[in-house]
């Protein structure tokens, strides 16, 4: 669901100092900044230690900030901190349930502190975990786990759910499962999610609006497409060449950043390109007219890995 | 609320290993101590040399040989009585003299293995009761009123099974509430079950309400299986009233749960609240008198021990249990008591933390 014009999320300068191991302090958030609007899924991309999960934990009112505000539907993260709570979901990262109790007994328990809630057959319904209602946490596997933990976050219903790190130790398939979650829980159920992640393509296929964090500041915050747009070279066309190929020919096509010879999956020639339809026909043409026998050529989008190395010069794994 | 308490019983109910270990490990204690008889006088050989000389021979191996824990054995000459005492095969010789003097007392002569302590307390006492008894006779008295006294005094203060079983109770739940409750308290912040409820509006305080409510449950169930077994397996008294006795059980719980909300805070994994919970509750266990008598431990040691929480407690457990009295004769333990509930209370509150830093 794309967002609407409400605000629903507000975040202003937000910074978050602990003291530092070796003494000192450590910003942990440094001056965050952005608003999240109703119906919109909203992720935080960034690696380990990048001020993700202090970022939502101010939000959710779990923590104080430094200094700087947060408010979610209106109300302060501080002050009209309990009244907010009543109205948003928190999955926290690798957050466990109890272990003694089913699933069915959780959600039961959980719904009981909140002044309404959603029947718990109904909720595992949802996520598929209806047959497993008596189940212990523990008898669930990895994706049955983070799918519970999501739908416990749902358990009043929420306007917003804060989703920290989802889907990080699954494996592909658990992986996408969720994703389809998420997807229900926005397009299906409207509701607001904000979310973050470390993996690029989870951002990629899920977020409407990304942010990049890095070293607690928000690096860029556009859509996926926005964000790799704003590269100098949003794309890169690839093709195989046999014979002599025109190295400077090729740099003065229209959109061209970069002419680089590779041995990359058969392909040998690799052009860095701004946008791929300002560059491809002046392409074909140039193979044409210089009776270049191009065998293969593909257009691989730059991804959001490649704008988070751009911005920070390292990449997300690092 | 009511959800959260049933949860909480639900919770510690299906934890099949901790609940184990907190109901069978105390259990363990009472029936091993109830296997021993701490009544029973200890077994003693004893050789008389001369039992045949009139007039006090006789009567003395008489005398001796109706005392149910003595086994008189007449040996011929000193010498050989002696030699058994040396190697241990007897542990006490009697000689009597060969001739009654005149005049004054005839003097028997009586030799001890000085290792032996504890028989030969009780042997020389006893022998000392059967020469009085002789003397009386001797004398012309025929019903000596004193000794059926003494004996009705001893088989109350003498019962070390008695004295043990309301320290076994306290050590109990002392465990479960320090180590028990630090370790499930410290496992739930690691497992950040506490920063999710924080993340509810349920006030956490309700959620830690439940947890030792379910705990003082469970304490009262682990008390009564202790006294239950103590009492109606192994013959174990409980001499006052019973109600008076879970009052202090549960009084008492209040400042381990204090203390084990304390260690919680203070560990920063469960392992470690494991091994401070243990480090907390084992010298109390030791030296606030569940197996002793503080009053036995040095001067100084028991001058100090009596400001720990358990010592007032067992006090005032044995003042009931043992002593038989009302509640209301505890009165300075409960205040001691009561002292400590605060203090634990403000220590608890000091240290405890939701989620991994303060
Ligand atoms: N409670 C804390 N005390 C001290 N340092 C912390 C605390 N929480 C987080 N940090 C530090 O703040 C930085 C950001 O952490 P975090 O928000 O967890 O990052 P992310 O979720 O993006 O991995 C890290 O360097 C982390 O070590
Ligand atoms: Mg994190």
């Amino acid at each position: 669901m794309i967002g609407s014009d409400e605000v629903t999320v507000e975040v202003s300068g937000l910074v978050k100092e602990f003291p530092a191991p070796g003494g000192g302090t450590l910003r942990a958030v440094d001056g965050v900044s952005f608003e999240v609007h109703r119906g919109e899924v909203f992720g935080f991309l960034g690696p380990n230690g990048a001020g993700k999960t202090t970022t939502l934990e101010i939000i959710e009112g779990l923590q104080e900030p430094t200094s700087g505000t947060a408010s979610v539907l209106g109300l302060d993260s501080v002050h009209d901190r309990e009244r907010m709570k009543a109205r948003i979901g928190v999955q926290l990262q690798a957050g466990a349930y109890f272990r003694y109790l089913t699933l069915e007994e959780i959600l039961d328990l959980f719904g009981s502190f909140y002044p309404k809630a959603l029947p718990p057959a109904e909720l595992l319904e949802k996520v598929g975990l209806l047959d497993k209602r008596r189940a212990l946490v523990g008898e669930l596997s990895g994706g049955q786990a983070q799918r519970f933990s999501i739908v416990a976050a749902m358990v009043n219903d929420p306007e917003v759910v804060f989703l920290d790190e989802p889907t990080t130790g699954l494996d592909p398939q658990a992986r996408r499962n969720l994703w389809d979650l998420v997807e229900f829980i926005n397009r299906q159920e409207g509701k607001t999610v904000v979310m973050t992640t470390h993996y690029m393509e989870e951002a990629q296929v899920l977020c409407d609006r990304v942010a990049i964090i890095d070293h607690g500041r928000i690096q860029a915050l556009d859509t996926p497409l926005g964000l790799v747009r704003r590269l100098p070279s949003a794309y890169r066309i690839v093709f195989q060449a046999s014979g002599g190929v025109d190295e400077a020919a090729l740099a003065r096509l229209p959109g061209v950043r970069r002419v680089t010879p590779v041995q990359l999956n058969g392909f040998n020639w690799e052009l860095a390109v701004r946008r791929a339809a300002e560059t491809l026909p002046a392409f074909v043409e140039w193979s044409e007219s210089n009776g270049v026998k191009v065998e293969d050529v593909q257009v691989i989008p730059a991804t959001l890995e490649d704008v988070f190395l751009t911005l920070t010069g390292h990449t997300l794994r690092e | 609320m009511r959800k959260l308490f049933v949860a909480s019983m639900k919770m510690l109910y299906r934890d099949r290993q901790s609940l184990f270990w907190a109901l069978a490990f105390p259990v363990i204690f009472v029936v091993v101590f109830g296997l021993f008889d701490f009544n029973q006088a200890p077994n003693v050989r004893i050789d008389v040399v001369g039992a045949d000389r009139a007039p006090i021979g006789p009567a003395l191996v008489q005398g001796l040989d109706r005392v149910d824990s003595f086994d008189v054995h007449r040996t011929a000459s000193e010498g050989i009585a002696r030699k058994d005492l040396a190697e241990g095969d007897v542990d006490v010789v009697l000689a009597v003299p060969a001739q009654t003097p005149a005049a004054g007392p005839a003097g028997i002569e009586v030799l001890y293995n000085r290792s032996n302590f504890t028989s030969n307390q009780f042997a020389l006492t006893t022998i000392r009761q059967v020469v009085d008894g002789m003397n009386l006779r001797a004398a012309g008295v025929s019903r000596p009123a004193l000794v059926v006294e003494a004996k009705a005094v001893q088989a109350k203060t003498v019962d070390y099974y008695d004295f043990i079983l309301p320290g076994l109770v306290a050590m109990g739940v002392m465990n479960i509430s320090i180590v028990g409750m630090g370790v499930a308290v410290a496992r739930y912040r690691e497992q950040r079950i506490l920063k999710r409820i924080l993340a509810t509006p349920l006030r956490p305080i309700r959620f830690l309400a439940a947890q030792v409510l379910a705990r003082l449950v469970l304490s009262v169930v682990q008390s009564a299986l202790i006294l239950g077994v103590g009492v109606f397996a192994f013959g174990g008294h409980v001499y006052g009233n019973v109600l008076w006795l879970f009052v202090l059980v549960v009084l008492g719980n209040l400042v381990f749960l204090n203390l084990g909300f304390a260690v919680a805070g203070r560990a920063s994994t469960p392992d470690a609240a494991q091994g401070l919970g243990q480090a907390v509750a084992l010298p109390m266990m030791f030296f606030s008198g569940v197996f002793f008598p503080v009053e036995t431990l040095p001067k100084v040691v028991e001058t100090l021990v009596r400001y720990l929480p358990l010592t007032p407690l067992l006090d005032a457990m044995r003042t009931v249990a043992v002593d038989g009295k009302s509640i209301t004769a505890t009165g300075a333990q409960l205040l001691q008591v009561g002292i400590w509930v605060l203090v634990s209370f403000w220590l608890a509150t000091r240290l405890f933390r939701f989620s991994e830093t303060r």
